[in-house]
């Protein structure tokens, strides 16, 4: 009786005290207004805090609490403590800059994490000669970047779980809390349109695009403080139509895409550049995203008679169990017959068979890796050089080398995005006066010079791009089905020659409607052999 | 006396919201705390609908949602997705909460008949169906949601004022709540809760006082939804998927199913370890980095059902109760007494309610 | 098999309270109740008797409304309400009590007595604390301290005890000031004393209620009652006063024979 007396008093002090640590923490968060980066913060009071909360924790539920781990503690980060404070001391001809990077630790692309932090850390590597604070993960964020006498200070890493709601949550206390001046990312489309409706209330703050690949972020939104140096997912399947209708002889093509914003994007790309050259696509089929029984919605597709190709822009495992449901319902599939955007890859082989080689694709934000010029690897190579190993999402979440993270679109973007700030903040020595007036004045008109081609933006601060285009091929030696490029197609721009416009309708399941236009780059695309351009 | 404590605690805690604008920083009362009340808010209808009505509800993070959809909808412009409805920002208020009501009232008649697990279950149908609507029904909404909505003028530039906004109607749904339970509708709903067989036959007609609490807790939600959509200037689908719908029956539990304030308790204690659970000393070290927010939240949960099934209120009430204890010198036994007349001085259930229909006696 | 002790007064009773006609109860393929006919007049007390089983209690949900009979018909104060859910019923002056005591456990002896009340009150739904209401809640304190638990009215139901429990389902019933009481063995689980003033709080009963009593207990059944129906596997096995049962050779075989009179 006494002994569960007891137990029950013990249990509702861990139970308090667990109430009290969060709430404890809460208020030394709030006065850290000014604070440090992230990975700094703990290990800077590592002597006060157990103290704080005297025996009660460790005798019960070790599990629970950290303290009987103090001992750990220095010996993890020694890189953290020495970097911090010198580093600050020269600052006096400049001043500093705080900033944000939204990333994605959740939800569908949470295991690109590292891959975009580790994107804008190398950029701060390679201009203010940061150290990186850790040579396997890009988590632990840099210290001691310094461009244009700024001390670039990076006071948050913003973890968004591909929802509009959570990444607002995550913007806000990067910059209500923690004071980020400069924020790089979102990562996704509707996390961007989210952020980008923010900025249009924070004027103060800059914001610069990750790798979110929604066209209302900067067509429709026009936040004057929001930056993209990239493409929209229209942007990136262009070029694709010209060469089917041109050289592959496609008149008439069927669409199949999931049916929200990316899907449709993703779609009126190829729409808008299929219908431009005189192609005409007499199908459009949207399954919900999430299908996983492709069935009836690929017999609403024509026979393979019918038409002469299909468009795919099913995501994830769906695009297997679509093409898997095509073969059911409409027989073998024919390679060239089919194209899709970045979702169909030579992994699709495995479960398909080589038939589906002959497939073209549509590009992404970074150039594919069979093409190689003296930018790429040095890019590579530089980011070699600063970590040993990162478990990238590009590779899996595997441990590899970083330059497979830093290859991807994804850690590109972010890459991409760091280095526009850094360049701009140079072009305009640092100078961060009337709310960042002359560097976003810098950056809209800048040519941004970045390995996988240069990046000039519109009158709504959009990329004007390189893409390309591959074709899914058989490996003459292995036999394999590999990804091969066929095309570069530089210049594209957010509006299609006039297809897509603020005032015109987002795309959606009905738009755009097909209509011949002059395309800006129709007829410009550049060839592409065994990984050379033939300029 | 117990009663005059808890108002005194109530009294406090609202003094200090009251306060808080003038010594807590822009991002805690705007942000932190502006959620915290309004998650608070939605949780109260959760809280409501199971202490007072014995119906745990999985669909009031639905309501919520249709009314920032309807809010998105209303106010919406050209440009914007949904029906672009470009009204007036009050005019849209009215029609997202007619509109909720309205839903609720069909949900609530829909369900009335069915009690506990089904009615769990039933309610988290209606919030699975809710999230596909908005995402496939494109003409309301679409996968990507209504973005860029403004608060109404009065608001801009001022977002102490919908704090305070959000505080008051805290406070009056508090209040109101409170008082409601004691009013013959109030009444006959714990009776519902205790016995429907027995209020039947007692000439209540059952099904009717479900569907008039699920409406009224509906409003409720409908309310907090607005609130939420002015603070949030966007929702999509997966605002009300499921993931966030178990977060705010989560909120409930960790407050305290059975007692109102808990509701409020359980959004400030969620908030914070969503917020700030980062910045404890030594949380990396851990591996209690963001990306482990739900797994940390799970263990809360995990650790308060266990060690007290009523909540953080629970264990505070526990607390005082043992302390009033060791100073009268109470023994053990009476501790336990008075604990439960705290428990129930409301008349909340101090167990879940487990509501049946078997027909007593129908065989014997 | 039936071998009917008839009393001719009250079965041809021009102004009954209570008309059964050929009800049946299927549970399945159970036959709970067949072939009932039934009539109380008012102010009639009228005990209903018979082993477990024999579909006593069936008989009073049917009465109630909590179960709709498979056949027949309920006319109850010359309306059928034969259709009629039980929510409906109190408005007809009908209150019932259960044999395992169906009480708001969480809401004190006072709000459960209030809530038996209101029942039948259009107000129920009100959203504001009325005059109305406190003298209703004068009412029920009035109503527990008749059923003795003056001293627990602010107890919740939790802490009574088993008797405090029967004692308040009585007060519920009595609280609905019902024109027709249906008492689901009242006495069950009490000492003898208990029963003894259940016994005597029944007697002391407005003699205008029409009073159905099922009871195990012979002794208070017969001292209360005017009349008796026995039932046995779903049909009712004799009728008449209580000595006529009393003296009833096969109600000893099916029922006091094995239960003996205790």
């Amino acid at each position: 009786m006494i002994k569960s007396q007891t137990r029950r008093r013990l249990r509702k002090v861990v139970a308090a005290a667990t109430t009290l640590t969060l709430i404890a923490a809460a208020c030394g968060g709030d006065d850290d207004d000014t604070a440090d980066e992230p990975a700094g913060e703990p290990a800077d009071e590592p002597a006060p805090e157990p103290s704080d909360e005297p025996a009660d924790e460790p005798a019960d539920e070790p599990a629970d609490e950290p303290a009987d781990e103090p001992a750990d503690e220095p010996a993890d980060e020694p890189a953290d403590e020495p970097a911090d404070e010198p580093a600050d001391e020269p600052a006096a001809e400049g001043g500093s800059l705080k900033l944000g990077i939204l990333g994605e630790c959740e939800g569908a692309f949470g295991g690109f994490h590292e891959d975009v932090v580790a994107g804008v850390s190398l950029a701060m590597v390679e201009d203010g000669g940061a150290t990186v604070n850790s040579t396997t993960s890009a988590l632990d964020g840099f210290t001691g970047a310094n461009v244009a006498g700024l001390d670039i200070e990076l006071v948050g890493i913003g973890c968004g779980d591909d929802t509009a709601d959570r990444i607002i949550q995550e913007v806000r206390a990067l910059v209500e809390q923690q004071g980020a001046e400069v924020v790089i990312g979102p990562l996704s489309g509707d996390e961007s349109i989210a952020v980008a409706n923010y900025a249009k209330d924070h004027p103060e703050v800059t914001f610069i695009d990750g790798i979110a690949g929604a066209q209302e972020t900067t067509m429709q939104v026009q936040a004057p403080n929001y930056f993209r140096f990239h493409g929209d997912g229209a942007q990136w399947n262009a070029g694709l139509g010209d060469i089917l209708y041109n050289e592959a002889g496609w008149e008439t093509a069927a669409i199949i895409a999931d049916d929200y914003s990316f899907g449709w994007t993703s779609a009126a790309g190829f729409i808008a550049d299929f219908c431009a050259v005189g192609g005409d696509v007499v199908s459009r089929v949207f399954p919900p995203l999430g299908t996983t029984d492709y069935s009836s919605f690929v017999q609403q597709l024509p026979d393979p008679d019918e038409v002469d190709g299909y468009f795919w822009v099913v995501g994830g495992t769906g695009t297997n169990a679509a093409l898997e449901a095509f073969v059911n319902a409409k027989g073998d599939l024919t390679g060239d017959q089919h194209a899709g955007n970045l979702f169909f890859s030579p992994a699709l082989a495995s479960a398909l068979g080589p038939d589906i080689a002959g497939a073209y694709v549509g590009g992404f934000a970074s150039l594919p890796a069979d093409i190689q010029t003296p930018e790429i690897e040095a890019y590579l190579a530089s980011a070699d050089a600063t970590w040993e190993t990162l478990a990238a999402g590009a590779a899996g979440g595997e441990v590899g080398p970083p330059s497979v993270a830093l290859g991807f679109g994804f850690g590109y973007g972010y890459y991409a995005a760091g280095k526009a700030l850094n360049q701009a903040l140079e072009a305009v020595g640092g100078d961060l006066s009337d709310n960042h007036a002359a560097l976003r004045e810098e950056m809209s008109t800048m040519t941004l010079d970045v390995p996988y081609g240069e990046v000039t933006l519109d009158e709504n601060r959009h990329g004007i791009i390189t893409t390309y285009v591959q074709q899914l091929v058989l490996d003459d030696e292995s036999g394999e089905v590999v990804a091969e490029t066929i095309a570069l197609v530089p210049g594209v721009d957010q509006s299609f020659g006039g297809t897509f416009s603020p005032d015109t309708p987002p795309p959606d399941r009905d738009n755009p409607s097909c209509e011949t236009r002059d395309l800006p780059w129709s007829g410009n695309a550049i060839p592409v052999v065994d990984g050379v351009p033939q300029e | 006396m117990n009663r005059s404590w808890r108002d005194l605690v109530a009294v406090a805690v609202v003094a200090i919201l009251v306060l808080l604008p003038l010594f807590g920083s822009a991002f805690f009362v705007e942000f932190v705390m502006t959620r915290t009340v309004i998650l608070g808010l939605a949780a109260s209808s959760i809280v409501f609908l199971s202490a007072y009505g014995g119906m745990v509800s999985l669909a009031q993070l639905l309501l919520f949602g249709i009314a920032g959809f309807m809010v998105g909808n209303a106010v919406g412009e050209a440009g914007s997705k949904g029906l672009k409805l470009g009204w007036n920002a009050w005019v849209a208020v009215v029609f997202a909460l007619a509109v909720t009501v309205a839903v609720a009232a069909l949900l609530g008649a829909l369900s009335a008949r069915t009690a506990g697990i089904y009615f769990l279950m039933l309610t988290l149908t209606y919030a699975v169906i809710g999230y596909y609507f908005f995402g496939q029904v494109t003409t309301f909404s679409g996968f990507g949601g209504i973005t860029g909505i403004d608060a109404p003028p009065w608001f801009e530039g001022h977002p102490v004022r919908l704090y305070y906004v959000c505080v008051v109607l805290s406070v009056v749904t508090y209040v109101g709540l409170r008082l409601l339970v004691r009013s013959p509708f109030g009444m006959a709903l714990q009776g519902v809760r205790d016995d429907p067989v027995r209020m039947a036959s007692l000439g209540f007609n059952v099904a009717l006082h479900r569907t008039l609490a699920f409406t009224f807790a509906g409003f409720i939600a409908g309310v907090a939804g607005v609130l939420n959509i002015w603070w949030n200037g966007q929702i999509d689908p997966t605002s009300i998927s499921i993931g966030p719908t178990l977060d705010l029956l989560i909120i409930a539990v960790i407050g305290g199913i059975v007692h109102l304030e808990g509701a409020w308790l359980g959004a400030f204690v969620y908030v914070m370890a969503n917020n700030y659970m980062r910045n404890l000393p030594f949380a990396d070290t851990i591996g209690l980095t963001e990306a482990r927010f739900n797994t940390v939240v799970g263990l809360l949960v995990l650790l308060i059902m266990l060690l007290s099934p009523d909540g953080l209120v629970g264990v505070i009430l526990r607390i005082r109760t043992a302390a009033t204890g060791l100073r009268g010198d109470g023994g053990s036994t009476s501790d336990d007494a008075s604990d439960h007349q705290i428990a129930t001085a409301d008349g909340g259930p101090k167990g879940p309610p487990v509501p049946t229909h078997t027909r007593e006696g129908s065989i014997r | 098999m039936t071998t009917e002790v008839t009393t001719p007064t009250s079965i041809e009773a021009a102004d009954h309270v209570v008309r059964l006609r050929s009800i049946g109860v299927a549970f399945g393929g159970l036959r709970a109740l067949d072939g009932i006919d039934l009539d109380v007049a008012p102010g009639e007390r009228l005990a209903v008797l018979g082993p477990n089983g024999a579909g006593k209690t069936t008989l009073f949900n049917v009465i109630a409304g909590d179960i709709r009979p498979t056949t027949g018909s309920v006319v109850l104060c010359g309306r059928d309400c034969s259709h009629l859910p039980s929510h409906a019923r109190p408005a007809l002056g009908v209150a019932r009590t259960y044999q395992k005591t169906r009480l708001f456990s969480n809401l004190t002896v006072e709000d459960n007595l209030y809530l038996a009340q209101t029942g039948r009150q259009r107000r129920h739904l009100a959203l504001f604390v009325s005059e109305r209401d406190r003298s209703l809640r004068e009412r029920a304190r009035e109503v527990a301290h008749r059923v003795w638990l003056g001293p627990m009215v602010d107890a919740t139901v939790d802490g009574l005890s088993h008797g405090q429990r029967r004692q308040l389902e009585i007060g519920m019933a009595l609280a609905a000031e019902p024109d027709i009481m249906l008492l689901d063995e009242p006495a069950s689980g009490l000492s003898r004393g208990e029963r003894e003033r259940l016994s005597e709080l029944i007697e002391a009963l407005d003699p205008a209620i029409t009073l159905l009593l099922i009871e195990h207990d012979m002794d208070v059944a017969l001292r209360v009652a005017d009349r008796v129906v026995v039932m046995a596997d779903g049909i009712i096995i004799a009728r008449g006063n209580p000595d006529e049962i009393r003296s009833n050779t096969l109600v000893h075989e099916v029922y006091l024979g094995r239960e003996g009179g205790r």
